[in-house]
């Protein structure tokens, strides 16, 4: 007989229903944590960002010479004392450390200060004179796709569209006794984080930029700072800070390249410390997503097509938008066994905020529409809401809407179970009478 | 103008200098060094720089140097003075009560000024004493979780 190597044998599975206690939680009660907003180094410079504040607009001139003035400032910078590309995103290189040529978004970034005291910084950031030439704003999803209305980015508004194709949509909507039609419209999201984004550069003796960040990713962090600054890979080292709450907002650059572009400009040590108002305008928020489901489902409680439209708001550049919306398409069916199916998703560029990742990633959207399209369904067909989701989900065997077949760690049968048992258990009713 | 003020920080008088209209806040973080006390929202809304001035947690953004001399002030830098931590600040963490950590030097002061005035509370007095401060990582039930704990443990160390 062969040795049992099995994790439960092995103690592979020690961790498993104890309680373990987070390594880093007591510095962290004891208030003894330094997060980057809290660190001090000898010389250090304090930075400040002018940002657009408007939404569209050609920039003509920007005038720092009032702001380069002001007693105790070391730098005011625009995009062209930027020494690299200038460009930076997660998914395609769309959105500028300052901006050059246009504003695309209230949050763009078009001048950045330094100076021995914070104080100084605001005051230098509020003598920046902008001569701005208003374009017209693209802030809605009808904007975005209006054909007359101007490019934001090179390649027009529309960045992506993906399709989900399942069975034969005709048959579907043939063989349905029931069929409901809903827009649905979920809102822009801020994760907010108790820590607003900070951070801290320097360039150490031997000429490496060090920048010290809270963030959730820094080798794609240095990726995209090396090219921006114009410096080789192993030129800049992106040192993990103690993180305040990311949700997705982390992933993407925050202050990294600002800190750094100052730093290597100044020589000298730089932080950057968003103020809350600041971190609400500025970086990534959740997509929101304008969804037009109609979905059926026959007399005998069985789901019978989803014909949808997804568009989703990604702001003035991309980052992970293209991928969030995208997923909220796979995912429009929720944990549910729909046969036939047609989703398609429009992934826009509008003069908004920009919208990356965070926490649920475009499933979160596509579920206000899947689940309420469900309890109108269910309550069409005189059924239990639980009942009809029992009946309907997602068993080992049975493929999602991509076609990926279901094993038995699909768990979403013995969870409802589990619900209708504690309901009964507790003689719990739905609010809404059906049947 | 800057002024010389004299605050009573943690049982001790701390020198410094500062304009009337900075907070204690600023104060206590940029002066004094003093940066368990976290800079969330700076308007009041986050709980996040709470500490106790004469003995009743206050947000620290919104009081100003000057109306803090003459007041005890103190900071979640003294709460494990002796090198101890305190029964809140040890619950929050074997109850998993810590995440990123940001809230938790602000939900902890709070936690600790109920304990002082209320040995014995329950869970809706430990729910309204930190209804102040934001966390957005635990869901807060761990963290009333652990304050119950830290009362049971002062309450049992007092009998």
């Amino acid at each position: 007989m062969s040795e049992d190597t099995s994790p439960e044998t092995t103690g592979a599975y020690h961790w498993i229903g104890k309680n373990v206690t987070k390594p880093d939680a007591l510095e962290k009660a004891l208030g003894a944590t330094e997060y980057v907003g809290d660190m001090v180094v000898p010389g250090m410079l304090h930075a400040k960002i002018l940002w657009a504040g408007a939404p569209h607009g050609v920039i003509r001139n920007i005038d720092t010479k009032d702001a380069a003035r002001v007693p105790g400032v070391a730098a005011v910078l625009t995009a062209s004392d930027v020494p690299g590309t200038n460009r930076y995103g997660l998914a395609v290189p769309d959105q500028r450390a300052l901006a050059d040529d246009k504003v695309r978004s209230a949050g763009d970034a078009l001048a950045l200060v330094a100076a021995e005291d914070e104080e100084a910084a605001e005051e230098a950031v509020a003598k920046i004179k902008v001569d701005l030439e208003p374009l017209r704003p693209i802030l809605t999803y009808e904007d975005a796709l209006d054909p007359m209305a101007p490019a934001i980015h090179e390649g027009g508004n529309v960045f992506q569209h993906t399709t989900v194709r399942k069975g034969d949509l005709e048959k579907g909507i043939e063989e349905s006794d029931v069929i409901v039609e809903n827009a649905y419209h979920t809102h822009r999201m801020d994760h907010v984080p108790m820590e607003p984004e900070a951070g801290l550069a320097y360039v150490d003796p031997s000429g490496v930029l060090n920048i010290l960040v809270g963030t959730q990713y820094p080798y794609r962090d240095r990726r995209q700072i090396a090219p921006a600054l114009d410096l080789a890979m192993n030129k800049v080292r992106v040192i993990q800070a103690p993180i305040g709450g990311g949700f997705g907002r982390k992933d993407d650059i925050t202050a990294e390249i600002h800190v750094g572009l100052l730093a290597l400009k100044t020589r000298r040590p730089v932080r950057l410390v968003y103020t809350r108002e600041e971190s609400l305008i500025a970086n990534t928020k959740r997509h929101p997503m304008a969804m037009n489901f109609r979905t059926g489902a026959r007399k005998d409680g069985l789901l019978t097509f989803l014909d949808g439209d997804i568009y989703g708001d990604t702001g003035a550049g991309v980052s992970l938008g293209a991928y969030v919306i995208k997923k909220a398409g796979i995912h429009a069916t929720g944990p549910y066994d729909v046969p036939n199916i047609r989703v398609d998703t429009y992934t826009l560029y509008t003069n908004n905020l920009v919208s990356g990742a965070m926490r649920g990633f475009g499933v979160m959207q596509a579920a206000v529409a899947h689940e309420s399209q469900m309890d109108q369904l269910a309550h069409r067909l005189g059924m239990s809401p639980l009942e009809f989701r029992i009946k309907n989900c997602l068993k080992p065997g049975l493929a999602s809407s991509t076609g990926q077949l279901m094993n038995e760690g699909c768990g979403i049968e013995a969870t409802l179970q589990r619900i209708k048992d504690y309901m009964s258990a507790h003689d719990l009713r739905f609010n809404r009478p059906h049947a | 103008m800057r002024q010389r003020y004299a605050l009573r920080v943690n049982g001790e008088t701390r020198e410094t200098e500062a304009e009337p209209h900075e907070s204690l806040l600023d104060v206590l973080r940029e002066n004094l060094r003093l940066t368990g006390s976290k800079k969330g929202c700076n308007e009041a809304e986050c709980g996040s720089c709470t500490v106790l001035l004469n003995g009743r947690p206050v947000v620290s953004c919104l009081v100003l140097v000057p109306d803090a001399v003459g007041r005890d002030i103190v900071t979640i830098e003294a709460l494990a003075g002796d090198g101890t931590p305190h029964p809140v600040q040890r619950q929050m963490v074997e109850q998993g009560g810590v995440q990123c950590g940001y809230c938790t030097p602000g939900m902890i002061m709070s936690a600790y000024a109920l304990l002082q005035e209320n040995p014995h509370p329950t869970d809706e007095e430990i729910r309204f004493a930190i209804s102040g401060n934001i966390c957005r990582c635990t869901g807060y039930g761990k963290i009333v979780k652990a304050v119950r704990a830290a009362a049971e443990e002062v309450g049992r160390a007092a009998s």
